[in-house]
């Protein structure tokens, strides 16, 4: 046993080797804690350093080029040599012997001047001195003379010496600009070289941007540091405050804001449309950040999975891909006029148009009318048998149309038809004593209804065969039913008075009137009537609609699935939503979506909403019932919507980092909204989409609607109020009809608002000078417009002079221009009428007008032709409200099948 | 710089000119051989129709009485179909000379005018009354030119092959055809049907025939194999 202090062993034992080892891990701990503080754990450091690597070999690379091609470059070379001879020169000859003399000449100028000056200024102080003394001898009413003459005095030999300083002082500045001018040779030669070489300094520039020092082409790279961007008041903390968001990205994004990096590995990549998306009217990265539309955890900086927020209880990770769209939610009204949002754009026109809000209030969408058809005299207008097998499944008879599913049994489904047969009975049946069989309706006719159909513009909406739609909602449905199976669903009584005045029956329809004089509603009616086959009835149908307790469950059924969300029924007008808010649904926690027994789903929002979308009841269980109907939606209709969705967040966004939500911003959208709902695009492209009908057009497209996307520009306010309000034709070649929509005020005014905004009209009304005119445009424009120049004429119309030839020929009444055309508009028209409107007839006469008026100018012709325009028609009545203006009601000249009514076009 | 910026320049038309513009070389051909047939068509001839004038009567109705040239036969015969060559890649020097399309008494002279991209194109307004060409084309970009008195002529290229319908606003009748092909094989029938296409490498071909009205305006084809200095003859027969 060792006893303390007695064992000699260990006495003399060394610890030297463990010492040595402790000593060396102490190091190697040391080292490693230094290296993982510095390089482990901010991996940012490294992502830097490469990028500073990237951006200088990119700059220097640049700057051998240019430096290349200035080398080769004989003009830069001779200037080079321009300019070390001009520098000898100024160092040590002839120039610089020039500067010597002009030199030694300015300093004798400058000590004679000084002297002169200093002489001056003495005087002047002498001359106060005086009349001090003088105005004193008056003050003291002594006598004044003595003073008077010093002045005098002193005058005199003021002006003796002032001219010669002013001499002096003169000299002095041309021997300086002399000075100055022997180096003006070498400053000009110098500014030649400065524009030859700007691309090559752009890049030295660069490249001292990436260094810190860079001795003998060795560079040493900037020190790395995190870069942050503070978006203040953009969140929002447990209590409410407001705080700031720390946004580090470019830390290692360091090149989304800058031009050149489109094609370099990521972290460096050029932000894709940089220039419209982070302009500086747009998103600009220092006041956005990234994280403001990609989210991701803007602060982390010590992992690239952390950064992205793709980690564990983040619950904004990184928007990849299109998801990024659903952020455009939280600060724009209205995604149809992003253009880089376009499946968000997809999704809101889906939300929108497919039923969503009948039964899921939405801040923001709360005032879209119920999107189906009013109930209340359905009895007047539908085959029962038909009612019960579409309320059963109409999916079956219709598969693009817009009604969903409820999986109803065929029980059910007469049960619900009754209850509707029971509510519009009264209403129905008054309907149909009101409005007798029309008379008339003939097989015969059907060829002739056909024709009419296709040429009037009923095809902007509605298709007539299978495989024929317009617009569309989403990738599977049609806004406007198609009516090729007609004759099974409504009958010609109904038929004939729907289509001469839609209002008549159902007053909110979206149906427009398309002014159909008797006989061409009889046509269409019998050509209607052709399409599909009589329902066959269900037996004893009649008797188990007027069976009380059917109607009793009908009504039962009804208030269970809601259908007055979509639907006008009497009694049930003021019952609220059946369905969920979705205001903030994007920002529903996990554990708030109730999975059912599903186990196969994976647990994420996303997951659960897609299915939910598309398998609407998959979630029920068997003590957990779903009534949400079957919409069939197609896999990217779904994606499309579930990106709106994911933008119903809870977070507020503070008005600074909103999108403009003044009140003509609301206008806009609002309009832009009703004219989705009344399908103006079903036949006019407005906003780059839509004028579906065009397809049936395209051997000339001269026959189609005319494209609306620049109309707010175009066309003078009040005269576009009166025309949606009362159309009227305009162009003559056209056999389709502009429809009469019978909108109230309000609704035009939301019209006008959205097309002036849409052009970003600012003043929807402005004026024309004509007393400004000059005498001199208006008989050059009268030159111009002759038979020998342009020949207006032989095409325009002009009041009631008209052209030669079939009307198919003719183009628009140039009296109309006064009050209908924007006059900046019509230049820009004269200047290239393919650009503004393709596919026009309206040839370009520009450039190449004729030489010998106004001097060949192109511009001065067009200015003159635009304001002898705007004077023809003067005197004629200005363009009255539609309500007073009679409507024309011979036939359309020249249109064989158009028979009576008036063709607006 | 300057040297640089003009290589640049060359560098970038080079890249960004298309491939079909590259697809073909043109240059000097030793012992060519030709092509030449006539283009028939199969079934009963319709009448043409007559064509009314409706304005302009002083100009536009002088000369002969206008028909419908969409379809003209005689004697069997196609007149106005465009016979090329569609797939040879080297061959007769592309002719820069211009091609000339009038507008006469309200009528396109002549009916069908082909050549090869990118040859220019002179569109002549000897009426003295406003005309104005605007075409109906779907691969090169769209033009609607106005012709008034004082300008005579009136110049376009067509970059892209394609046929092309011409129109004029003014007068609705008014109808013809400009043929662009990638190529300098290319010819329109006459009268009496014929067509020749000379100076062709020794070599197999396909030939086609298309014509604005038969065959559904689609190109019918044939394969041929033209000898040194021979004529090697490819007869087509067209149907509605």
């Amino acid at each position: 046993m060792a006893v303390r202090g007695v064992d000699e062993k260990e006495e003399k034992k060394s610890y030297g080797t463990v010492f040595l080892i402790g000593t060396a891990l102490l190091v190697v701990v040391t080292l490693w804690s230094f290296w993982d503080d510095n390089f482990t754990r901010r991996p940012w450091k490294a992502f830097q350093t490469a990028f500073y690597r990237l951006d200088y070999q990119k700059a220097k690379a640049a700057y051998d080029e240019e430096n290349k091609k200035l080398q080769a470059d004989s003009n830069y070379q001779e200037l080079m040599k321009k300019i070390a001879a001009e520098k000898q020169s100024l160092e040590s000859g002839d120039l610089a012997k020039k500067q010597a003399a002009l030199q030694s000449e300015l300093d004798k100028t400058l000590i004679e001047f000084g002297k002169l000056d200093q002489q001056s200024k003495f005087i002047k102080s002498e001359l106060e001195e005086a009349y001090y003394e003088y105005d004193h001898a008056i003050q003291q009413s002594r006598p004044v003379k003595p003073y008077k003459d010093k002045i005098d005095e002193l005058e005199k030999r003021q002006n003796d010496v002032a001219p010669k300083a002013e001499a002096a002082k003169q000299k002095r500045d041309q021997l300086k600009e002399q000075i100055k001018k022997l180096g003006a040779g070498l400053k000009d030669l110098e500014d030649q070289e400065a524009k030859l070489t700007a691309d090559r300094e752009k890049a030295a520039a660069a490249m001292q941007n990436a260094t810190l020092l860079n001795i003998h082409s060795i560079p040493v790279y900037k020190i790395p540091n995190i870069k942050q961007v503070a978006l203040n008041e953009f969140d929002r903390n447990n209590f409410d405050q407001p705080v700031a968001r720390a946004d580090r990205c470019q830390t290692c994004h360091m090149a989304i804001n800058r031009a050149g990096f489109e094609d370099a590995p990521q972290p460096f990549r050029t932000h894709p449309r940089r220039e419209v998306l982070l302009a500086d009217s747009a998103h600009p990265p220092e006041k956005f950040g990234c994280t403001s539309c990609h989210e991701g955890q803007g602060a982390a900086v010590n992992s690239v999975k952390a950064a992205h927020g793709e980690v564990e209880f983040w619950e904004h990770p990184l928007l990849r891909g299109a998801k990024v769209q659903s952020s455009c939610v939280s600060c724009h009204l209205n995604m149809q006029p992003l253009e880089d949002a376009p499946q968000a754009a997809e999704g809101q026109r889906i939300f929108e148009q497919i039923g969503c809000t009948g039964c899921h209030l939405v801040k923001g969408y709360e005032d879209i009318p119920k999107i189906g058809p009013s109930l209340r005299r359905i009895s007047a207008k539908l085959d029962p048998s038909w009612t019960v097998r579409w309320v059963e499944n109409p999916h079956k008879f219709r598969p693009r149309t817009r009604m969903p599913n409820f999986d109803f049994k065929q029980d059910e489904a007469v049960a619900i038809t009754a209850f509707l047969w029971s509510l519009s009975k009264e209403e129905g049946d008054k309907w149909t004593q009101a409005h007798p069989e029309p008379s008339g309706i003939n097989n015969s006719l059907a060829a002739q209804g056909k024709t009419l159909v296709e040429s009037i513009g009923c095809k902007g909406c509605h298709g007539f065969a299978e495989g024929e739609f317009s617009t569309t909602v989403g990738k599977q449905h049609d806004l406007v039913p198609n009516l090729k199976d007609i004759a099974a669903k409504v009958g010609p009584r109904w038929a004939y008075y729907w289509i001469k005045n839609p209002r008549d029956y159902f007053p909110q329809t979206h149906m427009p009137s398309l002014r159909l004089s008797d006989q061409e509603a009889t046509a269409i009616t019998s050509y209607l009537m052709t399409l599909g086959a009589k329902t066959e009835p269900i037996a004893n149908i009649e008797q188990q609609l007027a069976d009380a307790k059917n109607v009793k469950r009908g009504e039962g059924l009804v208030r269970k699935y809601g259908c007055f969300g979509c639907h006008d029924i009497q009694g049930m007008e003021k019952e609220s939503r059946i369905g969920v808010e979705l205001t903030t649904f994007g920002s529903k926690k996990l554990e708030e979506l109730f999975f059912g027994n599903h186990t196969d789903i994976p647990n994420t929002w996303d997951d659960w909403t897609y299915n939910k979308l598309k398998t609407p009841r998959t979630y029920a269980t068997e003590r957990v019932e779903q009534v949400m109907p079957q919409f069939d939606l197609a896999d990217e209709d779904i994606k499309s919507l579930r990106l709106l969705l994911a933008g119903f967040q809870d977070r507020k966004v503070p008005a600074r980092y909103q999108a403009e939500h003044g009140q003509r911003a609301i206008q806009v959208s609002e309009g832009r909204r009703l004219m989705q709902q009344y399908n103006c695009v079903g036949c006019h492209e407005i906003e780059k989409r839509g004028g579906f009908i065009r397809k049936y057009y395209q051997e000339n497209p001269t026959l189609a609607p005319p494209i609306l996307n620049g109309e707010g520009e175009k066309v003078q306010s009040p005269w576009l109020f009166s025309f949606i309000k009362g159309p009227v034709p305009i162009r003559p070649w056209l056999t389709l009809r502009m429809p009469t929509f019978q909108l109230n005020d309000a609704e035009v005014n939301m019209l006008v608002n959205f097309f002036n905004g849409m052009s970003k009209v600012d003043l929807p009304f402005s004026s024309f000078d004509e007393n400004k005119v000059s005498k001199e445009n208006i008989e050059a424009a009268k030159i111009l417009v002759g038979k020998d120049y342009f020949n207006c004429f032989s095409c325009h119309q002009q009041g009631d002079k008209k052209p030669e030839g079939p009307a198919e020929g003719w183009a628009p009444d140039l009296t109309l221009a006064r009050s209908r055309l924007n006059p900046n508009w019509i230049i820009k028209w004269l200047h290239d009428p393919q650009k503004v409107q393709p596919g026009t007839k309206m040839p370009s006469f520009f450039p190449g007008g004729p030489d010998n008026v106004l001097g060949g100018k192109d511009d001065l012709q067009i200015e003159a032709l635009r304001d002898y325009i705007m004077s023809l028609g003067r005197g004629a009545p200005a363009a009255a409200p539609a309500a007073a203006r009679p409507v024309p009601a011979k036939p359309a000249p020249g249109k064989p099948g158009v028979k009576g009514g008036v063709a607006s076009r | 710089m300057k040297k640089g910026g003009v290589l640049a320049v060359i560098l970038g038309v080079s890249l960004a000119a298309p491939s079909y513009l590259l697809a073909y070389t043109g240059g000097d051909v030793k012992d060519g051989g030709s092509i030449s047939g006539t283009v028939k068509f199969a079934g009963s001839v319709p009448t043409p129709k007559k064509l009314e004038v409706t304005k302009d009567k002083e100009v536009c109705a002088k000369g002969a009485e206008k028909v419908d040239k969409s379809l003209v036969v005689s004697n069997g015969n196609v007149e106005y179909a465009v016979v090329s060559i569609t797939d040879i890649k080297t061959g007769k020097k592309i002719d820069a000379k211009k091609i000339n399309l009038d507008q006469q008494n309200c009528e396109y002279h002549p009916h069908v005018v082909a050549f090869p991209v990118g040859t220019p194109l002179e569109i002549n307004n000897p009426d003295g009354i406003l005309h104005n060409i605007h075409s109906y084309s779907k691969v090169n970009p769209t033009f609607n030119i106005a012709q008034p008195k004082f300008k005579k002529t009136v110049e376009v290229k067509i970059e892209k092959p394609e046929a092309i319908n011409v129109k004029c606003d003014v007068h609705g009748w008014m109808n013809g055809w400009v043929v662009a092909t990638d190529n300098p094989y290319v010819a329109v029938t006459d009268s009496s049907g014929a067509f020749k296409l000379t100076d062709v490498p020794a070599g197999s071909y396909t030939v086609q025939v298309w014509h604005e009205t038969l065959a559904n305006q689609k190109p019918v084809t044939m394969k041929v194999t033209v000898k040194a200095k021979e004529d090697a003859k490819a007869n087509f027969e067209l149907k509605k």
